[in-house]
């Protein structure tokens, strides 16, 4: 493209067909180039305009059948436009037991959107649901743009909009950056996305700002996620000898008396001036709010010590001090030794160490990684190809994510080293486009990776190349299956398809093609260079290694956790997550998201890993770690989990098209009240049916959350038949009713979003249950605990204040 | 390469799928997604076997066979697996097999096919079937209390069609049974497997109003596919009565013309794909999971061979008449 053409681009006065075709110049006219040239148009656009797909068709090889057949599978792609702001509310698991729905609806009457419809009038706002964010541990989150809110209610739904749209108008006015002279300290900030959600943004703008201000020089150091999102936003303090201060849950007003406690500004006359102007302020910020430097150093970090307690850090290696695209930094930490190790041994060797590591694909089935590479390795191919699996897909996980976005080296080093054993030439990484930050953080580090020499031609001065590139999902959960990932790279639905073959002998554009997840592959540098023994020590007989877990749900402190395995799941309630929230008692666990199951209470004992799980009918998965409480209702989590995975089924085969819908209808009835007993038994038939019949591995474990809460909690499925939900989570169960405490404040009726309460001021408030919706915010509204929930046919035992 | 059947060792040919090694030694195994020599994927799973090796259920269409394989085609667990996955997929049929006025004929006249007749001007065919049928063609329908109108669908609609009137004005017309086989009148064989279309939606209801323009006024809700039907054919020897699953489907009761004598009827399509594998810029998907169904773009229609009509195995895309 010349420069004239580049003007005529950002001149914004070319018609659509130009526009267009630009788009369509960059990407390409081939049958693949599909989900890529739909994205950038989608990009463009902000939908995909009647237009621009006609002008599809008449300039590239993609015909109508492959337009509509693609750009319907995949949940990315609009037909038509929305408002001018999208509202994405989050519902993976920890956000749907934390009530992720009325904070839907919440929104929905806010904004006064009309039914049938996601976009409000003036076409401002769109709302819609998303899988998952994968922020968990701020359940319920919602995003609006590139902006994440944590811990939305839907009672905060106002407050949110109006943030949001005060921020709006502040972004416009545009920010001021200085630059310093010499460093006096170092900061440290987290800036995963779970971070960025609570705010790190801010602080990280309020340290430059305040650092500027006071004249103190610190080197502001962005780095990975440290794993404690509940603690977040968090930072470390390096002090001249090297001690380290942290301050977890920071608050932007809190920056200047922190710098100001450890560092000393340059010059003497600024000293002077802050130590007056200090003074003062820590005085008025002492009295005015909870101020964290004045805690003692246990009670701030006290916590996060036992949260980083048991844990080991392998894929993780490094967290808290390493700058995700420092690669100078990563490779002064003995990044990169292992690649170069590896570079000069031979290939078998490397695939035999990687075999006696003893280490399990961590995406979920659990099949040897060396076993795969070995496949990959003996067929005879000039080319062939490496992909990293970053599709994750799980309600409620988000290791792939972190690790993408906070070691991008080392997954891209653990590629490099897969890639010379097995003999590839190209490499792929796929991750999900609801990851922004990951696909940036991956596509500069693969930059950065290529000025030193570390990808591309001649690796390290060898005569080993790999050309990586990336490649963004375009949202289908059923694309971690191994063969629909590579039918969506070639630019079809994500169909899976019949294996054998597997794609190891007859892949991508039918090569021989070695799939692996993120996490596995962050765990290559590590063995290469430890060796196997070293790997082998941590772990159970035939789990070797640690996993990498998302805790979230109902737990005092959730995060991203990398344990070894063979830990109890007891141990990581208890020990690190610090029990279950707010007190309550721990009733399952809901571990491998859609295609796991839930562990009772009573079998927590059990230890992480891979056969052990799946003899209790669950699963490793990719790792999702969903606490529930006695809060929470088992029937409404597998209806959840079977929902989830009926939406992203394929559609392909009879048995998870149509098996988990039929499946799904049941529990719907269950959920109602209308069931009977035979209709247990006939989902329990069926269940078993499409586990055994599916031809993937969606299909063949989607049953698995309806089968296990069947197997352990069997007895509140028989409740429901008889009308009963005793945790008051199924609506249809349930009804609200004001008590004989209400001192007739009107609070509930002016909160109340449809009516339902009648304007009676000093009487006693009555709920219309005709017009109640069961949102719930009169019973947050109230301050004298008057609203109460109640079964439709018997009491509810169970508190009833909204969880 | 041999494989057992059964426990019976057979020899298989070159690049032979497992269901072709099956039927050509003479276990009969039923298909529905799959054609010899046609595009296919594996998805119905109706052709089910088990690997005994694994224990795997597992579709003989798609899988080649490998050395030593053991597998069983006529168990009852395997049958019990075609059986559902036969009940899934009506669950989400919406079709009359026959329709319901020729069901409930207490003397079993086809009615519908005599209201094909009498739509098309063939009245010469369709005289002939009330002779064929009753003994006095003169008073055929006078005596009876016409459950055929009380069971017409057109009566959800608005009216049911007047069938007695029509009988009678073509009990008027001179004409004798022919003794064609052909042509008999009754309904072929009522213990076949009888899909049930169920009702109709508002917005249908209006559709149909304001597009069926028969003589009769009837909708010919029989399926013109039947004959061909193997989804009917399967189901009646799985012994299915009627699925257990409760139908929730959304499919759109609607006849959409592809060009010449071809039709398509979306609510009868099973979703096996094989119009989509076999069809150049013509049949795709759209939507995925449940929802997903199989359409035409306008566009397409064109791109659409006759062929299609024999490889559906439903009543889906047939040919008129």
């Amino acid at each position: 493209m010349t420069k004239e053409e580049q003007d005529k681009i950002s001149n914004n006065t070319l018609s659509q067909t130009e526009r267009t075709d630009s788009v369509i110049d960059r990407i390409g006219t081939g049958r693949s180039d599909i989900i890529p040239l739909l994205q950038e148009l989608q990009a463009e656009f902000n939908y995909l305009p009647h237009e621009a797909i006609e002008r599809i068709y008449e300039r590239t090889e993609i015909d109508r059948a492959q337009l509509i057949s693609v750009s319907t599978f995949y949940s990315q792609f609009r037909h038509i436009p929305l408002g001018k702001h999208l509202i994405k509310v989050c519902t993976g698991t920890a956000c749907h037991v934390k009530g992720a729905s009325n904070v839907y609806d919440a929104f929905i009457r806010q904004l006064n959107i009309e039914e049938g419809s996601v976009t409000t009038t003036d076409r401002m706002f769109s709302v819609e649901k998303i899988a998952c964010l994968g922020c968990c541990t701020l359940a319920p989150v919602v995003q609006i743009d590139e902006k994440i809110y944590g811990h939305v209610m839907p009672g905060k739904v106002d407050e949110v909009i109006a943030d949001f749209i005060e921020n709006q108008t502040k972004k416009e006015n545009g920010e001021s950056q200085k630059t310093r002279r010499h460093t006096a300290g170092e900061v440290r900030l987290g800036m995963g996305s779970c971070c960025m959600a609570s705010g790190s943004a801010d602080i990280y703008k309020e340290l430059q700002t305040a650092s500027t201000q006071l004249g103190i020089e610190i080197n502001i150091k962005p780095v990975g996620c440290v794993g404690v999102c509940n603690k977040v936003p968090l930072i470390d303090i390096i002090n001249a000898n090297g001690t380290i201060d942290r301050y977890p849950n920071v608050k932007a007003a809190e920056i200047k008396e922190i710098l100001h406690h450890h560092f000393k500004p340059a010059g003497y006359l600024k000293r002077l001036k802050n130590s007056i102007l200090g003074h003062i302020d820590t005085l008025h910020t002492d009295i005015t709010w909870d101020n964290v430097v004045w805690k003692p150093e246990h009670e701030r970090t006290g916590l996060i010590s036992s949260f980083l307690h048991n844990q080991k850090h392998i894929s993780t290696e490094g967290f808290g001090f390493l700058a995700p695209l420092n690669i100078d930094e990563y490779i002064a930490y003995g990044g990169f030794e292992a690649l170069k190790k590896a570079l000069t041994t031979p290939k078998e060797e490397i695939i035999a160490t990687v075999l006696a590591s003893g280490l399990r694909g961590r995406g979920g089935g659990g099949f040897p990684t060396g076993k795969k590479w070995e496949i990959v390795a003996s067929v005879q191919n000039k080319h062939k190809y490496v992909i990293c699996n970053g599709d994750e897909g799980d309600p409620g996980a988000f290791m792939d994510r972190m690790m993408l976005e906070s070691y991008p080296f080392r997954v891209i080093e653990g590629m490099l080293i897969a890639a010379y054993a097995v003999g590839a030439d190209k490499g792929i990484f796929y991750i999900r486009a609801e990851y922004p930050l990951a696909v940036e953080r991956i596509k500069k580090a693969l930059e950065l990776c290529r000025e030193h020499k570390l990808a591309g031609a001649n690796i390290a001065e060898s005569n080993f190349s790999l050309e990586i590139s990336v490649f963004e999902g375009a949202g289908a959960f059923v694309c971690g299956e191994e063969t629909a990932l590579i039918a969506s790279i070639e630019g079809d639905r994500g169909f899976p398809r019949q294996r054998p073959p597997y794609p190891a002998a007859c892949g991508l554009n039918e090569l021989p093609t070695l799939v692996n997840n993120v996490e596995t592959l962050s765990q290559i540098a590590y063995i290469v260079k430890h060796g196997s023994e070293n790997y082998r020590n941590v772990g159970t007989e035939k789990s070797k290694g640690t996993k990498v877990f998302a805790l979230a749900g109902k737990i005092s402190h959730g995060g991203l956790i990398e344990v070894p395995m063979g830990i109890t799941l007891n141990q990581i309630i208890e020990d690190i997550g610090g029990g279950v929230e707010g007190g309550k008692k721990l009733k399952a666990v809901q571990i491998g998201g859609p295609s796991g199951g839930c562990i009772p209470a009573d079998l927590c004992d059990s230890p992480v890993d891979f056969d052990a799980l799946t003899q209790l009918g669950a699963m490793m998965g990719s790792g999702g770690l969903v606490v529930l409480s006695e809060n929470d209702c088992m029937v409404d989590v597998a209806r959840y989990f079977l929902s989830f995975t009926c939406d992203q089924s394929c559609g392909k085969c009879t048995f998870c098209r149509v098996g988990t819908r039929r499946m799904l209808d049941l529990l719907d009835k269950v959920c109602s009240g209308k069931a009977t007993m035979t209709d247990i038994d006939l989902l329990e038939e069926l269940a078993l049916n499409v586990k055994r019949s599916s031809l993937c591995g969606l299909g063949k474990t989607a049953p698995n959350p309806v089968l296990t809460t069947l197997k352990y909690f069997r007895h509140e499925y028989e409740e429901h038949v008889k009308g009963v939900c005793k945790t008051g989570t199924c609506k249809d169960m349930i009804k609200y009713v004001i008590t004989q405490d209400c001192i007739g404040c009107t609070r509930c009726a002016k909160a109340c979003p449809v009516n339902a309460i009648p304007y009676t001021p000093y009487e006693i408030h009555t709920i219309d249950t005709e017009k109640c919706v069961l949102c719930g915010l009169c019973v947050e509204e109230c301050s004298y605990d008057s609203v109460k929930k109640t079964g439709k046919k018997e009491n509810i035992t169970s508190p009833c204040k909204y969880s | 390469m041999q494989i057992l059947i059964n426990n019976h060792p057979v020899e298989v040919l070159e690049g032979e799928t497992l269901i072709e090694v099956a039927r050509r030694t003479g276990n009969n195994i039923p298909s529905l997604c799959y054609a010899k020599e046609a595009k296919h994927k594996s998805s119905c799973m109706v052709c089910a076997v088990k690997d005994c090796k694994s224990g795997q259920i597992i579709p003989s269409c798609t899988t080649l066979p490998v050395e030593g394989m053991q597998i069983d085609t006529e168990s009852e667990e395997v049958r019990l697996t075609r059986t559902l996955s036969l009940e899934l997929l009506l669950s989400d049929h919406r079709a009359d097999c026959e329709a319901p006025c020729s069901m409930v004929c207490p003397n079993r006249l086809d009615v519908e096919r005599i209201l094909g007749y009498y739509d098309a001007g063939q009245y010469r065919e369709a005289v002939e079937m009330l002779s064929a049928v009753f003994s006095l063609p003169e008073i055929a329908c006078d005596t009876c209390k016409a459950p055929c109108e009380k069971a017409c669908r057109r009566g959800s609609v608005d009216q049911p069609v007047s069938i007695r009137t029509i009988i009678r004005e073509l009990s008027a017309m001179d004409g004798k049974a022919s003794g064609d086989e052909k042509n008999i009148g009754y309904v072929k064989d009522k213990n076949l497997y009888q899909s049930r279309l169920g009702r109709f939606t508002d917005k249908e209801k209006e559709h149909l109003k304001a597009t069926t323009v028969t003589t009769s006024r009837c909708l010919h809700c029989a399926c013109s596919g039947r004959e061909k039907c193997r989804l009917r054919l399967h189901s009646t020897e799985a012994g299915i009565k009627r699925s257990r699953y409760e139908s929730s489907s959304t499919l759109p009761i609607e006849k959409i013309h592809i060009n010449g004598d071809l039709l398509f009827e979306p609510a009868k399509c099973i979703r096996c794909g094989l119009c989509v594998y076999n069809s150049d810029n013509g049949f795709t998907f759209m939507g995925r999971g449940f929802k997903m169904g199989v359409v035409l773009p306008e566009e397409n229609k064109a791109n659409i061979k006759k062929n299609l009509a024999e490889l559906c195995p439903t009543g889906a895309i047939y040919k008129q008449g």
